[in-house]
């Protein structure tokens, strides 16, 4: 009788030790995670072409590609750009000007987002813009909808073509941002108890109620998007608050930590996809 | 602020008001405990099906095609011939209250669990897809 | 007339002992209710688990209450602290996680 508890503990002792060994053996490095990540996807659409993954859900929707490119001939977001470029040309209060801020130009947009030593953050080209402005004495914009879209919009057009190519850095600080990043997009989540991955990995392509579920693989490149939902533009955080909602999830603050390391995360997921914003969704 | 004044005065006046308010209160009382059956009468209990299709409670749709229902998801089995697959009852009951015992995998929400369904509802949404 | 105020209270207490208590109880099982609630709340978010209706219900329960809705008030933040609790519960175990098996099957 007395045995039984120390054979127990024995067999509690050497399952853990196993289990500890075990998950040490399979953290994945950050570049095996995107090799897993990439082959998933591959293989799951195996006659998709890499490049179309950029698409989102119209690599895998084709009857709503169909309305798609007829919307892209006629590009809602176009006056965007427009806006945009203006934005660009005009001076702030003090004189300068985003050109001063952003010295290599406007078409940057494949430097982020990027891990910022000096800061220990990732730092995203929304943050950029607004501390360009505030360091200018201007007004910052607000993250999610309204006139950063425009500025946005005309640097994601002058940096299409550009490769998504997110370095990972050696920080062991960016490395604890990207697995924070990466807990947040595995984590099931809000009362629905959902997790990015499960829809938009295990069941990329398949459809909830009448929608088709797009693949997370070229999720990043194409912001900012006008969604017709929307009648109107929105950022990548606009997009990933209403991810939360759906779930029953409270959302978090756009630019806050835990959206900028997701950002990482998700972005380094999709290295190597070209850059096609601005882009229009349903 | 002069706190134990305010307090003093809320206390002092509290009971005037519930003295002059006792008659109509209770009146009112009377008549609330009247209206809320009558109430739950004029809407109706939903039915296991409400709640099956209903997309804030069940939403089973958005996954499941299920007989009767439009637009349905493509993410799970469709609900078929459900009896013959559980023939425990209890065995679905647990299905829908925390799919992910079962699969750890399943994208499937924890109805009870996450108390989505009420236990009654979820009894009924139990009934209704058995019945499938 | 504080003095006038007093003896019609002291009366009226008598009077409506009961119904008083009744009020009070009210009043302190509702602010225990939203306390508890909060405080779920709290640590829900700072595990970053918090669900999107928690705060609409505490909103909705404080204008119960102001509409004299005890009961309906107490339900409300009773739920709000039980959808904190879960979504605390939820978060737990959810960090250094790896790819689930299906995306190497």
């Amino acid at each position: 009788m007395k045995k039984l508890p120390l054979i127990l503990s024995v067999c509690i002792t050497a399952c853990l030790s196993l289990s500890v060994a075990l998950s040490s053996a399979q953290a994945a490095s950050p570049a095996e995670d995107q090799k897993i990540f990439q082959d998933f996807f591959k293989k799951k659409f195996p006659d998709i072409k890499e490049a179309e993954f950029a698409n989102g859900v119209y690599a895998v929707d084709s009857v709503g590609r169909e309305s798609w490119e007829a919307i892209e001939e006629f590009p809602p977001y176009e006056p965007v750009v427009d806006k945009g470029a203006e934005m660009w040309k005009k001076p702030f209060a003090n004189g300068k000007g985003f050109k001063d801020c952003f010295k290599e130009g406007p078409a940057i947009a494949g430097k982020y987002p990027h891990w910022d030593k000096e800061k220990s953050m990732v730092m995203t080209l929304p943050l950029a813009i607004n501390n360009c402005l505030e360091a200018n004495g201007e007004k910052p914009l607000k993250y999610k909808k309204g006139k950063i879209n425009n500025i946005l919009a005309y640097m994601a057009f002058e940096s299409r073509g550009q490769k998504v190519n997110v370095e990972m850095s050696d920080d062991p600080k960016a490395l604890e941002a990207y697995q924070k990043g990466k807990d947040f997009w595995l984590a099931k989540r809000g009362q629905l108890n959902m997790s990015c991955a499960g829809c938009h990995a295990q069941n990329a392509s398949n459809k909830i109620r009448a929608d088709v579920l797009s693949p997370a693989f070229g999720h990043p490149t194409g912001f900012p998007v006008y969604r017709s939902k929307w009648g109107g533009m929105g950022t990548l955080h606009r997009r990933f608050t209403g991810c939360n909602k759906q779930v029953r999830a409270k959302p978090f603050k756009a630019q806050g930590e835990e959206y900028r390391n997701l950002e990482f995360f998700l972005t380094y997921m999709s290295n190597g996809l070209e850059l096609n914003g601005p882009s229009s969704r349903k | 602020m002069n706190k134990p004044l305010r307090r003093l005065a809320i206390l002092g006046l509290a009971p005037i008001f519930a003295f002059s308010a006792l008659s109509f209160s209770s009146l009112s009382m009377a008549e609330d405990k009247k209206a809320e059956p009558a109430a739950k009468v004029e809407k109706a209990e939903p039915t296991g099906k409400e709640l099956a299709f209903s997309r804030k409670k069940g939403n089973c749709l958005a996954c499941h095609m299920i007989q009767g229902g439009e637009m349905a998801g493509t993410i799970a089995p469709p609900l078929i011939a459900m009896a013959a697959r559980f023939p425990d009852k209890e065995k679905l009951r647990a299905q829908i209250f925390d799919a992910q015992v079962a699969n750890p995998d399943s994208l499937m929400p924890p109805f009870g669990k996450h108390k989505i369904l009420s236990e009654k509802e979820l009894d009924k949404v139990v009934d209704f897809v058995l019945s499938l | 007339m504080l003095k006038k105020i007093l003896m019609i209270a002291t009366f009226a207490t008598v009077s409506s002992f009961s119904n008083m208590t009744l009020a009070e109880e009210n009043a302190d099982s509702l602010k225990t209710a939203v306390e508890a609630a909060k405080t779920a709340k709290k640590a829900a978010a700072t595990v970053g688990g918090e669900w999107r209706d928690i705060g609409k219900f505490l909103k909705k329960a404080k204008k119960l209450a102001a509409d004299g809705k005890f009961d309906k008030a107490v339900k409300l933040a009773k739920k709000a602290e039980t959808q904190g609790k879960l979504g605390k519960a939820q978060m737990e175990g959810q960090t250094n996680l790896e790819f689930p098996s299906y995306f190497t099957k």
